[in-house]
């Protein structure tokens, strides 16, 4: 077949047409976006993170709309194993999230790597808490979230980890305390199990909770080794990490750690697990808190599956077990947990701003955050006001909750902050090949140091 | 080779720049949609992964860093890059023999006069349908060590059996090789049953009248006539295994223990939890010469086969 009514010079007239389309439109694709700042009181945004509970950020949008009606916000939540995957096309395509959260260290989204999508919020700060902007404030995350001079994003809360969390009605239930030995804990599990229940369930999985447990063994058996070990100034292969991932393994060999951790995820298999009352311990930090409160532990179960919400659980912290038997007194770590950035290529880049920097440093937003019960606020003097909360079981929980803000008041290691990618992987490693029986604690301990890289 | 002598001989025959010649330039105008198209969004791509394979480089940061081929030593060095091998060459193996034979004897069974078998080929071809994603989460929940498998296991007086399926190296993949023949055997059952379709009659008929039982007509008369199919479906797996990700991501995340670690879920961990562009591209650049030699190589494979035969 052949097309006779087209010449040669309409057919290079028209590759031209094409071939200029094209470049136009590559020109048109990398230009971004125009810059502007938009409203700092009006707009429609999004925001993306992989916490808080769509009805915790539910509660800070609405106590912000009193003071910005006109700014309409839409949470998204992203379970935290899919946050990154889901957050780096769209920050480079041009409809990605107003607002997005990020992390201090790790592996995923964290402010080192995806900070540069995001503006110096320094400005907004100021312009909100003045030129001595960053009094009151965190320290840490301030520091943790500023790159290259520039406030990268808002840090909103703070989280601390190193305690247990425990449905106390299960406990009551069949008469036992909470452990504070081995010893204890090994006895309180057999009950559990014989009455079909787990006990202490938790996820080795990416997300790096199992992290939280090592350290606080580590706590256990050789206070303040962990933290050094992290900054590279104790080997990873020492004694004391020997010691902690042979009693990690010994957790499950025990019958304390429930079977099948290496399969399972933090989120969501052992929180809906235990949120709805199948098993009785597990590993969690500050933020699991916020399920104290009856309508935010209401709106998790129904998003567990559990259809009757009407009986809630009394869930409270305790202490970690002395596990290692050496009577130290196990410190707790905390992180400033996500903070708030704004996306460069946002079409409301004022307004998000507004959003970000009131949240994380106005007193306003900070009271909704400590009320939340999800973080510890990062704005001192700002604490929860309790007689505002409704708690599921206020008369028991209380002396718990009262414990745990003492525990976590004066908390001077670092959770996450200071943990890098490969390091992260290897931790990781380190815990599964020993409770999987692929490596002895004394090889995974080696390999974790070789691994490290440090 | 007629129409190679025909073509040579227009060639020579017409005048250059003649109206023959310029409507035949002309027609490669209408190539230009798909090879714009083709060339932005693959081979671009391919290029441009090509390129990142030689860099250090977070994916974002604005400064990434050529280091020449380290990723590529560094891949050869990594334990983990061969495990995820290893275990697409198991896939492979298994995957293939299952889905082939299941997929062989559901159409053989289907070939047969029985009652509802219309019912029957939905009910083998739906898993083919159901979105990876979809069903994940209810494999992980059949899986767990309190999940609807090992309740079965009980049930039938097999407790001893009972697991934690997906917490244990050997185990897991053998849950990712089950799912992956759950939902790819409808696939071979389809080729397989359409394949059979075409085998004529009368070569049957010949060998029955020959003596041939069911067994010798299976064995000796259809088997040998889905060879190529065979094939195709040897290719398809091969490609399949080489690509695989979503099943292991979303049941397992290549744990534990890296026991289902796969090419593809390992170019996901470098690359987004470990923010590791650039090696991460240098293991998709591998990935994508393994896939283009293992077809390349069925392909041949399959010709030679049939040449021979011929």
């Amino acid at each position: 077949m052949s097309f006779r009514w087209i010449t040669k010079r309409k057919a290079r007239a028209a590759v031209a047409i094409v071939a200029t389309g094209l470049v136009m439109a590559s020109l048109a694709a990398c230009s971004g976006s125009s810059g502007a700042q938009g409203s700092a009181t009006k707009a429609n945004l999004t925001w993306w993170g992989w916490t808080p509970d769509q009805a915790v950020a539910e509660n800070a949008i609405k106590a912000f709309n009193k003071q910005y009606p006109n700014i309409h916000i839409t949470f998204k939540k992203i379970q935290d194993a899919d946050y990154a995957a889901a957050l780096r096309p769209a920050l480079a395509s041009s409809s990605g999230p107003d607002v997005f959260n990020l992390l201090v260290g790790g592996t995923g989204a964290t402010v080192k790597t995806y900070g540069v999508d995001a503006v110096d919020l320094t400005p907004a700060m100021k312009k909100l808490r003045g030129s001595n902007w960053k009094q009151g404030l965190f320290a840490t995350g301030v520091t943790d979230f500023t790159v290259g001079g520039q406030l990268k994003a808002a840090p909103i809360g703070k989280v601390a980890s190193g305690m247990m969390w425990i449905n106390l009605d299960l406990f009551n239930k069949f008469n036992l305390k909470p452990p504070t030995t081995l010893a204890e804990w090994k006895s309180v599990c057999k009950v559990f199990r014989a009455n079909n229940l787990g006990c202490f369930r938790e996820g080795v999985d990416p997300a790096g909770f199992e992290q939280d447990t090592l350290h606080t063994i580590a706590n256990s058996v050789r206070p303040g080794f962990y933290e050094k070990a992290i900054a590279g100034k104790a080997k990873w292969s020492d004694p004391a990490m020997v010691q902690t991932l042979t009693i990690w393994k010994n957790l499950q060999s025990d019958g304390i750690l429930d079977p099948g951790a290496l399969g399972i995820q933090q989120y969501p298999d052992v929180n809906n697990a235990f949120l709805s009352g199948k098993v009785a311990m597990v590993q969690m930090g500050t933020w699991y808190r916020q399920y104290t409160r009856t309508d935010t532990l209401k709106a998790a179960l129904q998003g567990a599956g559990v259809a009757d919400t009407s009986k809630l659980l009394t869930m409270v912290p305790i202490p970690f077990p002395d596990v290692a038997g050496n009577g130290n007194t196990i410190a707790a770590f905390s992180d400033p947990d996500y903070a708030l950035a704004v996306n460069k290529k946002s079409k409301h880049i004022a307004a998000a701003e507004t959003f970000a920097t009131w949240l994380g440093g106005s007193k306003a937003g900070q009271q909704v955050i400590a009320n939340n019960l999800d973080e510890d606020p990062v704005l001192a003097g700002v604490t929860p006001d309790y007689g505002a909360v409704p708690l599921v079981n206020a008369k028991e929980q209380t002396p718990y909750l009262d414990w745990l803000s003492k525990y976590t008041s004066n908390v001077t290691e670092a959770r996450l902050a200071n943990i890098s990618g490969t390091l992260d992987q290897a931790l990781l490693d380190s815990a599964s090949s020993t409770l999987g029986n692929k490596a002895t604690p004394s090889q995974a301990a080696q390999t974790l140091q070789s691994q490290s890289g440090q | 080779m007629t129409t190679v002598t025909r073509a040579g001989a227009t060639r020579r025959g017409a005048r250059k720049g003649g109206p023959q010649d310029q409507a035949r330039a002309v027609n490669y105008l209408w190539l230009l949609p798909a090879f714009v198209i083709s060339v932005a969004v693959i081979y671009f791509c391919v290029g441009y992964t090509a390129w990142i394979s030689l860099l250090n480089w977070d994916g974002i940061s604005p400064d990434p860093v050529f280091i020449g081929i380290k990723n590529f030593t560094r891949m050869a060095a990594d334990p983990v890059f061969w495990d995820a091998l290893q275990h697409t060459v198991i896939f492979f193996v298994v995957t293939f023999v299952g889905q082939a034979f299941l997929g062989f004897v559901f159409a053989v069974l289907l070939h047969s006069k029985l009652r509802f078998a219309v019912l029957y080929k939905i009910i083998i071809f739906v898993p083919v349908v159901i979105a990876p994603a979809t069903m994940a989460p209810i494999f992980r929940v059949m899986y767990t060590p309190t999940g609807q498998v090992n309740n079965l296991l009980a049930n039938i007086g097999l407790g001893f059996l009972q697991q934690p399926w997906l917490g244990q190296s050997n185990t897991a993949l053998l849950v990712i090789l089950s799912i992956a023949i759950w939902s790819g055997t409808g696939i071979s059952f389809i080729l397989y049953f359409a394949a059979m379709g075409q085998i004529e009659q009368e070569i049957i008929e010949a060998a029955r009248l020959d003596g041939a039982g069911s067994l010798r007509v299976l064995t000796s008369i259809i088997w040998p006539n889905l060879r190529g199919t065979t094939v195709a479906i040897a290719m398809l797996t091969a490609i399949g295994s080489l690509k695989l990700f979503d099943i292991p991501q979303l049941v397992t995340a290549g744990g534990p223990n890296y026991a289902t670690e796969f090419l593809g879920t390992l170019i996901y961990r470098q690359s987004v939890p470990l923010n590791a562009v650039g090696y991460a591209s240098a293991l998709s650049m591998t990935l994508l010469v393994l896939a283009v030699g293992a077809a390349i190589l069925l392909r041949l494979t399959g010709r030679e086969r049939g040449e021979r035969r011929a």
